[in-house]
């Protein structure tokens, strides 16, 4: 009996829908096994029943064989299991010694004694080469030495069980690299890591073994040598995924969007936007890369009305727009899907019928005369939720809180797209989702291309960018580096155009 | 629009705080050495042993109803309403100052005053609302300095112009005509405070949760106070939403001031902060934030606060364990927020959920395609 | 759901059953034979308290005295109730609810119950009112004293002439400065004896005692403990030398603030009122800052009034005058403050008073506010 973890016939209902339908779950001591499994399929809240944060309305728990009642995760935490969060449980003006000790600290005639405390922390720091000060301030340090904090606080609790859950999300490539570093060392000294993940490339790289989670049931345990990316992918979403996708001939057509040298106030130490002009036509995608930070945000603000220009002009559909309130933008015909869906495309408390008419609740026939037609939206919302196929416990009735996030982004996509817009701005259309979703949203992007319409994409990932675009505009520092079909165009260009450097192509 | 099993989780979600509110001041009842059912049974005998009593428990529930109404309205909407107070004094300042002013025709006078004491309050709750949506000032802390600002004003104003020919701290008795206290309500009460307020509170219920459930208004408004950003992205304009809704929040407080101090009472005093606009936090509390419930949880709250004398009158508790046991059960009562975050847990232990857990092959549906 | 419905409705109906089971000690408020439960003999006493506490050091806590004084000598049973408010409704739903639990005579200190009195002295025929410091009207100050109320006024301005003068002449030369709670008639007669009273003194026993019109104050209520506090360490401040302080809960701030000062070595005065306040003064070093007290006997007041229903002779339907020709007011009888001068030319005045040779103005003139 070598299984450290063994998590038996566990179930847990939540109202709707079955998170976890007798999912039988084991990891062996020393390995690094990967839980994949697309948003919602239930993978966190397994996880969150072994850390004690749920109750399992059935099945047990064995820890090293013998069977463990986890009510809490204090009692995780004693019985050896840690637990690095999506986000970071960290007190941003703490130091990190602070923050490990949080809890747990130790303490001399009711003083702190912070002494000890971050010797033992540096101590740890140098045997898994995790190279964390203790003294620094959390606010200081950057995302990757965050993480790694966690890290140190499970480490420091005597974590033998290592929960990561999304661990890379956060991090770019050169961080991803350093955390597998830290992983393995961990491995050798003796500890086991389970990997809460949807990106295959990671499993290849790292885990021995995975077990694969769609729609609340275990689809199997595979040995990673045994196996590839393509099978992964297929076990997961059920079928075969296509990862490139499929995309004809643009057939470009008049000027949709047209932004002329418009400069805009950058926010919070970012970058504004200086003498920007862009152009899209209808029916083509214009992939706009670039770092994150470098004006993006100012630049789909400035679009879509909500940030005043303080020079310059847009103009949709040849229609100077750039006094405009957002509604009224909208009804010329733009649509919006934004970065952040939590924050700006979904009111989460609302049912997703409501979110569903939120745009344009106050037209016929959603409404007449201030009343709004609830049969009426709910018809509009069914149809909605089965051209795109969006996946509610509880229909056109559930709160879009209680939407895994892929169905929250058809939620918007479907939102955005059945208003018929001539302009499309999606902005990181894809980010946070699973290969599933991914794969759909991107066909519905190319799809509307093909329809005529003129599609903006913003996105952080050159991969999705470099797939989908006709034409990639590059933007730095505020200011666009250049404009490249996307057949002259590489990943090294762009990438040497998102680091500032002019590469003068007319398109 | 809410579905149904929703509205009825928050309907068990306040019958249980209200259950553990009393049995909270149960305890509190055993610890001071009284005994809590006969307690218990001369508080609810109080506020409802003959038609009198019923009547007031109403009429006491009024204020509380429009207070409560104004606190859910705004926190539906994102806005924290602390300035019912306030807004409940400048509606009364109007309706007495017309009251006083003007003998018209009883039906002429008590519409015009319900009107003014409507914009009184509504201009007291936008301010807040202007200053938050221009300037980004926290609505609790400007409501709270509105309702000092509303004090004071009083303060000045009825002594200056209202003030009877001997009391320097109290507004002329307000005449019959003006009052909302009508004769056939009191004597079908027998005697009761009873007034047209309560059938005001109904009326602004049912248009409020009108406003809030079907209107492209009430969709606004919660689109807002969910979220901000998204509502403003989805081409909402935000700070309009948000004077609105606190001018309507205020209108309603307003409201509750007329009902207040042209209806249950018959006069103006200055010096005082009327405790409903503070009691409405916790009546939209325990109401859940919706219209119906704010009704209803003002009435359980008008009952407790009518029968809390005839408890100290009955029993040997004194007045001021009375007041503690009865803020004990509100405070509770209002705590179903708390209950929510833990209903999973609650439900485990339910005496329902050990019953099925003890019954082998339950007959209930979810566990029926079991194994 | 309907489980948890069911289970509340089966709790009220345990607490309704039992309710109805259980023998109530006190007599069933809505039993038809009340008057045979409650007879004469055990007269059950209730009173209902104005705004502030029933331990407020001075009006409710002066009745209440007064209703347990004559509750110890004759045997009675006692109840206050304290309203949920300040409004009429309020007080008149407390009275009935002593109405209905039994208590047939109640006790109701302050001109607020006016209105109140008005409207029960014809719903709960009955009962029997005391109700000091005003007298039942319907709002138009036109009094309608029925048969089962009395009214008990008292002299204030008297009680403050003696105040003023026992101040001005134990001081000799300072200045004086008063803080009232609501400007209500009562405490505004408190004020103008108490300003005649100093002037009397400056007129006839040569003191030189400075009194100015921004250190005359109302604060507006009787409760608000802090601001009394403020306001009387703004007038010490600009040098006043003694307060008198007749504001409830407010005049317990004035006293604090009195208190610490004389703590810390300042001599400072405080006037007390309604009842000896001297205890209420005492500070560290076992000396007290109240200089003497404007009493008004409510205590006594009361304790005949329920002597006289006792004996059969409730005088209803009369306004009674409490002043110093029945003993009504004063000042306390010891005052450890005073020197046994003032005292005896204090008396003076009192005796003048009452043979008709001293009379106070119960009016403003030309007095401040």
């Amino acid at each position: 009996m070598n299984n450290i973890v063994e998590m038996r016939d566990i179930r847990k209902e939540f109202p709707g829908v079955v998170a976890c339908d007798d999912i039988t779950f084991q990891v062996k001591k020393g390995e690094i096994h990967a839980l994949l499994g697309e948003n919602g399929a239930g993978k966190s809240t397994l996880m969150n029943i072994l850390f004690g944060l749920y109750q399992p309305d059935q099945g047990d728990i064995y820890l090293r064989g013998e069977k463990a009642n986890i009510a809490n995760p204090n009692i995780a935490n004693d019985l050896g299991i840690g637990m690095v969060h999506q986000h970071f449980k960290l007190v941003h003006n703490f130091t990190v010694t602070e923050n490990i000790i949080l809890g747990l600290e130790p303490t001399r005639h009711f003083m702190i004694n912070k002494k000890t405390a971050s010797a033992r922390i540096a101590e740890l720091s140098k045997r898994y080469s995790l190279n964390v000060n203790p003294d620094s301030i959390i606010s200081d340090v950057s995302v990757g030495m965050q993480q790694r904090v966690e890290i140190l606080k499970m480490l420091y609790r005597d974590a033998e069980i290592l929960i990561f859950d999304e661990p890379t999300a956060v991090l770019t490539p050169q961080e991803v690299r350093e955390l597998m570093k830290i992983m393995r060392g961990l491995i050798d000294e003796g500890k086991t890591i389970i990997l809460i993940t949807h990106k295959l490339r990671e499993i290849m790289a790292i885990a021995s073994r995975c077990t694969v989670i769609r729609r609340g049931s275990v689809v199997g345990t595979v040995n990673v040598a045994d196996t590839t990316e393509e099978k992964l992918a297929e076990m997961m979403v059920g079928r075969t995924v296509l990862f490139d996708v499929e995309k004809g001939e643009g057939k470009p057509g008049k000027e949709m969007l047209q932004i002329e040298k418009l400069t805009v106030e950058g926010t919070g130490g970012g970058h504004g936007l200086k003498d920007f002009s862009l152009t899209v036509r209808c029916g083509e995608i214009l992939g706009l890369a670039g770092v994150d930070g470098n004006g993006q945000s100012e630049l789909v603000e400035a679009i879509i009305g909500l940030r005043r220009a303080n020079d310059g002009r847009v103009l949709i559909g040849g229609q100077n727009v750039t006094a405009l309130s957002v509604r009224d933008r909208i009804q010329i015909g733009m649509a919006h899907i934004p970065e952040d869906r939590h924050k700006h495309g979904l009111i989460l408390d609302y049912t997703v019928q409501e979110n569903l008419i939120l745009k344009n609740y106050f037209t016929e026939p959603f409404s007449r005369k201030g009343i709004l037609d609830w049969n009426y939206i709910y018809g509009h919302a069914e149809r909605v939720i089965r051209d795109f196929d969006i996946r509610a416990g509880e229909g056109a009735h559930a709160t879009a809180r209680s939407l895994s996030g892929g169905n929250q982004q058809k939620a918007i996509v479907g939102r955005e797209i059945d208003g018929n817009p001539d302009l499309l701005v999606a902005v990181q259309p894809t980010r946070g989702l699973d290969v599933g979703a991914i794969e759909y949203i991107h066909k519905r992007l190319v799809e509307q291309r093909d329809q005529g319409k003129a599609v903006l994409l913003i996105s952080l990932e050159l991969d999705e960018i470099l797939d989908l675009s006709d034409r990639i505009a590059v933007i730095f520092n505020g200011e666009l580096v250049g404009i490249v079909n996307v057949d002259d165009a590489d990943e090294n260009m762009i990438g040497l155009m998102m680091a500032g450097g002019k590469k003068e192509v007319s398109a | 629009m809410k579905t149904r099993v929703r509205v009825k989780k928050d309907f068990t979600m306040s019958l249980f705080a209200v259950l553990l509110g009393m049995l909270a001041g149960a305890l509190l009842m055993l610890v001071t050495g009284s005994n809590p059912i006969e307690n218990f049974y001369y508080l609810f005998r109080g506020g409802l042993m003959n038609i009198e009593r019923i009547g007031n428990t109403l009429a006491t529930a009024t204020p509380l109803i429009f207070a409560g109404l104004s606190v859910a309205f705004a926190f539906k909407t994102g806005l924290f309403n602390i300035g019912g107070a306030g807004q409940m004094l400048i509606g009364g300042l109007c309706a007495t100052a017309i009251g006083l002013t003007f003998s018209w025709p009883k039906p002429i006078l008590l519409t015009v005053i319900v009107l003014a004491s409507l914009f009184g309050g509504a201009l007291w709750g936008a301010l807040p609302g202007v200053l938050k949506a221009r300037f980004n000032v926290h609505e609790v802390v400007s409501t709270i300095m509105m309702n000092w600002i509303a004090y004071w004003s009083v303060f000045y104003i009825v002594p200056q112009y209202f003030k009877g020919p001997f009391l320097e701290t109290e507004s002329q008795r307000i005449p019959e005509a003006a009052s909302l206290k009508i004769p056939w309500l009191t004597s079908l009460f027998s005697g009761s405070y009873i007034n047209l307020g309560i059938f005001l509170a109904v009326v602004c219920v049912v248009i409020i949760s009108i406003i809030l459930e079907r209107t492209t208004l009430g969709y606004e408004l919660k689109a807002v106070g969910y979220n901000r950003d998204a509502a403003s992205a989805a081409g909402i304009n935000v700070n309009r939403n948000i004077v609105l809704s606190m001018a309507i929040a205020g209108a309603l407080a307003g409201l509750g001031g007329a009902t207040f101090y042209v209806g249950f009472a018959s006069n103006m005093q200055i010096g005082v902060l009327p405790s409903q606009g503070f009691d409405g936090i916790a009546v939209a509390l325990l109401g859940a934030n919706s219209p119906w419930g704010a009704l209803a949880a003002a009435i359980f709250f008008g009952l407790l606060h009518t029968g809390k004398g005839f408890m100290s009158a009955m029993t040997v508790t004194p007045p001021e364990i009375s007041d503690t046991i009865i803020a004990t059960i509100i405070y509770f009562a209002a705590t179903s927020v708390l209950i929510e975050r833990n209903w999973n847990r609650i439900k485990q232990y339910s005496p329902v959920a050990l019953y099925k857990k003890v019954r082998p092959g339950g007959v209930d549906s979810t566990a029926g395609g079991e194994q | 759901m309907r489980k948890w419905l069911a289970l509340f409705m089966i709790v009220c109906f345990l607490f309704a059953l039992v309710g109805c089971g259980d023998d109530a000690p006190p007599p069933a408020a809505d039993d038809d034979e009340n008057g045979d439960v409650v007879d004469e003999a055990e007269l059950r006493v209730g009173m209902v308290t104005d705004a502030g506490t029933i331990d407020d050091k001075s009006f409710n806590q002066g009745t209440w005295e007064g209703v347990q004084m004559a509750a110890r000598d004759f045997g009675l049973e006692t109840r206050y109730l304290q309203p949920g408010g300040t409004t009429e409704a309020d007080y008149i739903t407390e009275i009935g609810n002593l109405v209905d639990a039994g208590f047939m005579f109640i006790v109701c200190p302050g001109f607020k119950f006016e209105t109140a009195i008005y409207d029960v002295q014809d719903r709960y025929p009955d009962a029997k009112f005391v109700l000091i410091d005003g007298y039942p009207h319907a709002g138009d100050w036109d009094p309608v004293v029925k048969e089962n109320v009395v009214s008990i006024f008292f002299t204030e301005h008297e009680s403050g002439f003696l105040a003023g003068l026992a101040t001005a002449l134990q001081l000799g030369e300072g200045e004086v400065g008063f803080i009232g709670g609501m400007e209500i008639p009562p405490v505004q007669k408190f004020s103008w004896g108490f300003q005649q009273g100093v002037l009397y003194a400056n007129e006839n026993y040569d003191t030189n005692i400075v009194m100015q019109a921004e250190n005359f104050i109302y604060e507006g209520t009787f409760e608000n403990v802090a601001a009394g506090q403020q306001l009387a360490a703004a007038m010490f401040d600009k040098g006043v030398d003694a307060i008198f302080a007749a504001a409830g809960g407010v005049g317990i701030g004035a006293i604090n603030e009195a208190k610490a000062r004389a703590a810390a070595g300042e001599e400072v005065w405080i006037v007390g009122v309604d009842v000896d306040q001297y205890d209420e003064g005492i500070y560290e070093t076992g000396k007290s800052i109240i200089l003497t007290s404007a009493m008004k006997y409510i205590d006594v007041a009361t304790y005949d009034m329920i002597q006289a229903e006792l004996d059969g002779t409730f005088p209803g339907g009369e306004i009674l005058t409490f002043n110093a020709g029945n003993y009504g007011i004063g000042i306390p009888r010891e005052n450890p403050n005073l020197d046994p001068e003032v005292v005896e030319l204090v008396d003076e005045a009192f005796k003048a008073m009452q043979d008709g040779t001293l009379v106070v103005s119960d009016e403003q003139g030309d007095l401040f506010r």
